[in-house]
């Protein structure tokens, strides 16, 4: 008698549960996650993923965070880590000694070269003293913004004559990094990030989203096969300057609306033009869309500091393509770009 | 007699199980659904612990305390970080966002509010 009122009333919660069924998708269909870091690169970390539980992608998003996380520490230039020798200590040892450091760190360096070659100049990793002045500044206003003021010209202008790239000496034998100008120091600023997502998204499961600040890299359609859709975000704010997909590549966006400070009235960004030592005007915001999201960083900052036709120029040859906006609004495109625009 | 009954018992308590875990299954999928409401939430996050949920739909306002201070406002069905004392104020100008999925972080204080449930915009990842 026990068994059957049992199966009786297994049988009606199994109605029950029939009358929900068919709103129901398959058993397999896996929840979309998502997880974000505050606390590397100094910016908004966000991984997006489709998984079976929330442990395991919880397992997945910790273990990207992580690497970024050594990546963060390696190439970080205003703090110490117990037990990681970092850019800072080669910055600090500069014009005294060559630096023993972690593959890492020879990796980035060996792609900064690269960068600046194929920007033509335009990424300068050896601009770190003269960045180090408008971070200051910056800092500075943001503390006080009654007080806010542009750098010292006199510094500036000594500064720049320490930005000579070819006084990075790399020892890839001994594993060391010397900076021959004791006045030069290295910030990796504008490709670091790019540089840290790519190596970090090439050993990452399929189907992920990883942006890091603006630098956005995809490992793969979503489960459905649908690609991922990135919005460009419109310095003016409103609507998007578009909606790009994005399947195993990356998009990168540099913009004069972060990082930034006022003095009377004027906006002084962290993109600097590496001829003037001070911030590049072209443009209020570039996006780039590259394959690789360490180029496509580079790609940004470069495009940023060059008029529209150098550019262009730039891009010609590589697979990567630009979307440009001026502070009039004006807005211009690379032929290729409308391929990728998702409606 | 006795032999019988056991019988009837096991063949009772599989049909039994294979039911229950039909319905376990199927109750499982439902409290998965839930885990993303369908209404529209506004999930506020400080320093990684999440501090509130609001519905979007009710407008009021919440003060989100950690290292600074941000005002969050909740009006007609859209958030925003309305007042903060963070140097730089970056959440301020981040506007007001009412999509699924979308967020607006204040690094300073650690603080991250996300919508989660309610209607998406195809957008999944905003690139500033």
């Amino acid at each position: 008698m026990r068994s059957l009122r049992l199966a009786a009333l297994a049988a009606a919660l199994a109605l029950l549960a029939g009358c929900a069924a068919p709103t129901a998708a398959p058993a397999a269909a896996q929840q979309r996650y998502e997880a974000t870091f505050l606390t590397l690169f100094d910016t908004v970390t966000t991984i997006l993923g489709y998984a079976d539980s929330e442990d395991a992608f919880r397992q997945q998003a910790q273990a990207i965070h992580d690497e970024l996380e050594v990546y963060h520490q390696l190439f970080d230039i205003y703090s110490d880590y117990e037990g990681v020798v970092n850019l800072k200590a080669v910055n600090d040892r500069a014009g005294v000694a060559p630096v023993q450091v972690s593959e890492p760190i020879l990796d980035l360096l060996d792609f900064c070269l690269e960068a600046y070659e194929r920007t033509g100049g335009r990424v300068n990793v050896a601009m770190g003293s003269v960045l180090s002045l408008w971070h200051d500044a910056r800092e500075a206003a943001l503390a006080d913004p009654a007080a806010a003021a542009l750098p010292d010209p006199a510094a500036l202008a000594e500064a720049m004559e320490h930005t000579d790239l070819s006084r990075l000496v790399i020892d890839r034998e001994a594993s060391t990094v010397y900076l021959a100008d004791p006045a030069m120091s290295l910030d990796v600023g504008a490709v670091a990030k790019g540089w840290a997502v790519e190596q970090v998204c090439r050993q990452a499961p399929a189907g992920l989203l990883v942006s890091v600040g603006g630098n956005v890299r995809a490992t793969g359609p979503k489960p459905d096969g649908s690609d991922w859709v990135a919005g460009i975000e419109n310095p003016d704010g409103g609507a998007f300057l578009a909606t790009v997909a994005v399947r195993d590549g990356s998009v990168v966006t540099s913009g004069d609306y972060q990082r930034y400070f006022t003095v009377d009235g004027v906006r002084y960004h962290h993109i600097l033009d590496p001829d003037t030592g001070a911030p590049a005007r072209y443009w209020r915001s570039v996006t780039v869309l590259c394959p690789d999201s360490g180029l496509a960083d580079a790609l940004s900052t470069a495009l940023f500091t060059l008029p529209l036709d150098e550019g262009q120029a730039l891009l010609d040859g590589l697979d990567a393509e630009a979307l440009w906006v001026d502070s009039d609004g004006g807005r211009f495109e690379s032929p290729g770009f409308a391929d990728s625009i998702q409606n | 007699m006795e032999h019988t009954m056991r019988l009837r018992f096991r063949r009772g308590d599989l049909l039994a199980l294979a039911l229950v875990l039909a319905l376990a299954a199927a109750l499982a999928f439902a409290l998965a659904v839930q885990a993303a409401p369908a209404a529209a939430t506004v999930q506020i996050y400080l320093d990684g612990r999440l501090a509130a949920e609001l519905p979007l739909n009710r407008d009021t306002v919440y003060h989100a305390d950690g290292r600074y201070h941000n005002t969050i406002t909740i009006r007609d069905g859209t958030v925003a970080v309305t007042a903060s004392d963070c140097p730089g104020g970056d959440c301020t100008r981040s506007g007001a966002v009412s999509a699924a999925g979308r967020s607006i972080v204040c690094l300073p204080n650690r603080m991250e509010l996300r919508l989660v449930g309610g209607a998406s915009d195809g957008v999944d990842v905003v690139v500033r």
